[in-house]
């Protein structure tokens, strides 16, 4: 671009933030720091096998977190999405058993998810209740109907429906990762360059705003449940593909490891604000953690309390950097 | 007669951002007066007795109350000073009794710990109201009552606190005429037990009822402190808005051309009663009137943002019912409100994201060119002049004057409109960016655009309208063509004296 402040045709240049200004950028340091930390103690932390092993465990958090993001973006939540993928995944196990086509597989797991977390967003627009609160009563609700349907027994695919979970392209990377990598880039060109990711923008930051800019609120965030709950649908098929069986507490916490990813990825709950990119690293960081307590043989009943802490430090950040948008920490310009 | 005041206030200055709303204003209330503060929309009045209710923090000043000197004052501490401020709402608890608000927080207690005696407190109760001669039932719902009723029970509730101020900021602006009628009285016979009273009103013929003294402010200056019986209602009108010209900007005459829009008996129930008006292009119309007048709402309901309940709205001779803001953009009605913060911007998004909001929605297709965006962005900056450093940086980092300037350029980008809604184009605004927004407002008239300018500013409001609508509790009850129109006069239409 050229800079000569006599041109009558100057374009606006594009804002120069120092690299270090962003979330980003401590995320993947203090994931640099960490391997080399757990490299260092135990090597086998850089091995090809355990690399792999941590890009296949961060598949489907990865996937969550990208519908989370943009769910966090428009101004609302869903803590339900760990019960969904249980009762989805029950769902879609006992098909598998009694052999139904793969086909109708992926349509039920894409749609009862969908047809899931468009409830959880429908009851809270219509009955203006926070999205927080409906989602956590439909979370008992779907965690009750898998119960319910299995009867609480654990239900085993025997080795069908692997592909999905457990193939390695030249032997290294999972599809699962690929597929989560493909997700990432959708859902980064959803917000970036489409008229849906701006409108979530908008109504996550300022809904009055919005609706008077002519934006249907209701239509808005509806479509972000929408997606979010075909990406918790797809995440449903690859955990149960990976693990091979499924149980009505299969993806319990993982909502919370997908709200603290995006949360510590730099999108505020406060909403209107974030990326795709923070949230990618978020991820990563989750997963390096998960696999150095592993790795340094930490108690797996303190890992639970570390994801704990994990989260509130999160929230943390996020309630720091809402301080700096209101300008309490930043200063004024111009 | 001249004993020490209860309340003093000296040289209070306070800011907002870069509006100083309040001048060096001194203030004081004696025991047993009624004092009241008039002054235009915006004149300082709610301002100065918020910081009297420790509500806001001024700048700079002191406060002396009953001959202390209070540095830090807060809500809680202007309680126990006995300083009360009464609104018209808030402060009661609804699902609670009259009684049990008259003793909230101050709860009799019976002999067992921790449990209240009821019927103590409704003995209590009604003994205060009788005293007071109010008539209300201590067993009732607050959820029940009135707003008038609940005034009569916030000042109950005072006077059981010891209050030894009472503050009312238009307390009948929502009063039927015999509950107004009933309240000042009963200020009355406050004051004649020693109460000191501080009354905000527009309605000046209540003012000069009640008042010992009154103060007038303007601009965040006071004018005066005056006996009422000193001066009389056309010397305060005159001096209540009373400026320099220099304060008025100097426009050019533009053609005015045929009727683009024309709204007939437009009615929501008990905000906006059978307005009818019409609007020509080229035209600027203005709307007047003091706070609460319907004006905001009337303009509401032609962007399809409320609904109305009867009427029509024509707009080049077609009829359009627009349900939605979406509708009335379509239609090419544009709309600034008079609340950027609330109802404009984007706070976290660019600038060039506040800019194209509306343009990207009534554009087709369903990605954005994100190209064309920066274009179209650098464009408005430069014709809008909008100081801003680059394109990624936060509306929220902006001044006030360019924060608008940008969500009135994101309606300039909107070409196919035909008519432009401003509400308050120039509210907290500074001079040289406001100057800025009238030529924009000229330019689009200019254009053959119509303009609906709604302003609580006088100055502004005879400077640049064509014509003035002037709103009183929902009607539109004059339209001046603005020649030689006075401020004293329109003030006089506005209040209706």
């Amino acid at each position: 671009m050229v800079e000569s402040k006599s041109s009558n045709n100057r374009v606006l240049s594009k804002g120069k933030k120092p690299i270090y200004r962003n979330q980003w950028f401590f995320l993947l340091l203090a994931e640099v720091v960490l391997a080399i930390i757990t490299g260092s103690i135990n090597p086998r932390f850089f091995g090809i096998s355990n690399i792999t092993n941590i890009l296949e465990q961060i598949a489907v958090l990865g996937i969550l977190a990208s519908g989370m993001t943009m769910l966090i973006i428009s101004g609302e939540i869903d803590i339900s999405v760990g019960a969904n993928i249980g009762l989805v995944s029950c769902v879609i196990a006992m098909m598998i058993k009694n052999n139904v086509s793969y086909l109708w597989i992926v349509v039920v797991a894409l749609g009862l998810a969908a047809f899931n977390s468009v409830l959880v967003g429908s009851s809270s627009l219509i009955f203006k209740a926070p999205s927080f609160i409906t989602s956590l009563g439909f979370l008992s609700v779907f965690r009750g109907t898998a119960y319910a349907i299995t009867k609480g027994v654990f239900q085993t695919i025997y080795g069908k429906f692997e592909a999905l979970g457990l193939t390695r392209i030249w032997n290294i990377l999972p599809l699962g990762f690929l597929i989560g990598i493909l997700i990432y880039f959708v859902s980064h060109f959803l917000l970036k360059y489409t008229k849906l990711g701006r409108h979530f923008y908008a109504v996550g930051s300022n809904p009055a705003a919005a609706y008077l800019s002519g934006i249907s609120i209701f239509r808005t965030k509806l479509l972000a449940f929408l997606i979010n709950g075909l990406l918790v649908g797809l995440a449903s098929m690859i955990l149960l593909s990976r693990v091979g069986a499924a149980q009505p507490t299969t993806g319990s916490g993982l909502e919370l490891r997908a709200i603290g990813a995006v949360v510590i990825g730099g999108t505020p709950l406060s909403g209107g604000k974030g990326n795709i990119l923070g949230t990618f690293f978020g991820v990563l960081l989750m997963g390096i953690i998960s696999n150095t307590l592993n790795m340094l043989r930490v108690n797996p009943y303190f890992q639970e309390v570390v994801f704990g802490i994990f989260i509130v430090a999160s929230l943390a950040v996020s309630a720091f950097s809402a301080y700096a948008g209101k300008g309490i920490f930043k200063k004024r310009i111009g | 007669m001249m004993e020490n005041p209860v309340v003093e206030l000296r040289s209070i200055v306070k800011i907002y951002g870069e509006h100083k709303v309040l001048k060096n204003v001194d203030f004081d209330l004696r025991a047993g007066e009624i004092h009241c503060l008039v002054g235009e929309n915006g004149a300082g009045k709610s301002t100065l007795i918020k910081i009297l209710a420790g509500a806001v923090i001024p700048e700079s000043g002191e406060i002396i109350i009953q001959g202390k000197h209070v540095k830090a004052l807060n809500p809680r501490l202007a309680i126990e000073l006995g300083i009360t401020t009464v609104y018209q709402d808030a402060e009661l608890v609804d699902s609670l009794t009259v009684a049990e608000n008259v003793f909230l927080g101050s709860e009799i207690n019976s002999r067992l710990p921790f449990k209240i005696n009821k019927r103590k407190q409704v003995e209590e109760a009604r003994r205060i109201f009788g005293k007071l001669g109010i008539d209300l039932n201590p067993d009732e719902y607050v959820a029940n009552l009135s707003t008038a009723q609940k005034q009569l029970l916030q000042i109950a509730k005072a006077l059981h606190r010891s209050a030894k101020v009472i503050i009312m900021d238009e307390p009948t602006s929502s009063l039927g005429l015999e509950e107004a009628r009933s309240l000042l009285n009963l200020l009355k016979m406050l004051k004649s037990q020693g109460l000191g009273i501080i009354y905000i009103s527009h309605y000046l013929n209540e003012v000069f009822e009640i008042a010992d003294r009154l103060t007038i402010l303007k601009d965040g200056e006071k004018v005066g402190t005056f006996s009422s019986n000193d001066i009389d209602v056309n010397q305060v009108i005159k001096k209540m808005v009373g400026r320099d010209t220099a304060l008025f900007f100097q426009r050019r005459p533009i053609q005015i051309k045929d009727v683009l829009l024309s709204v007939k008996g437009l009615t929501k129930k008990g905000v906006v009663e059978n307005v009818s008006f019409d609007v020509r292009r080229g035209e600027i119309f203005g709307i007047g009137g003091l706070v609460g007048s319907g004006r905001t709402e009337l303009v509401s309901l032609l962007y399809g943002a409320e609904r109305p309940d009867k009427g029509e709205i024509l707009l080049n001779n077609e009829k359009i019912e627009p349900k939605s803001p979406l509708e009335a953009m379509k239609k090419g009605i544009c709309f600034v409100s008079e609340d950027r913060k609330r109802y404009g911007m984007f706070p976290g998004r660019n600038l060039v994201e506040n800019l194209v909001i509306a343009k990207n929605k009534l554009s087709r297709g369903f990605l954005l060119s994100l190209n064309q965006e920066v274009t179209l962005s650098s464009e408005m900056v430069r014709r809008l002049s909008i100081a801003v450093a680059d394109r990624d940086q936060l509306i929220e980092e902006l001044s006030g004057g360019n924060q608008q300037k940008t969500i009135i350029g994101r309606w300039l980008l909107n070409s196919g409109a035909m008519l432009y809604i401003f509400d308050e184009p120039t509210k907290g605004v500074d001079i040289g960016a406001r100057e800025q927004i009238y030529e924009i407002i000229l330019q689009l008239a200019e254009q053959g655009k119509s303009i609906i300018m709604v302003s609580s500013d006088m100055p502004e409001l005879l400077s640049m309208s064509d014509r003035i609508g002037v709103m009183r509790n929902g009607e539109m009850t004059h339209i001046l063509d603005n020649r030689n129109v006075k401020e004293e006069d329109l003030m006089k239409l506005f209040i209706g004296v």
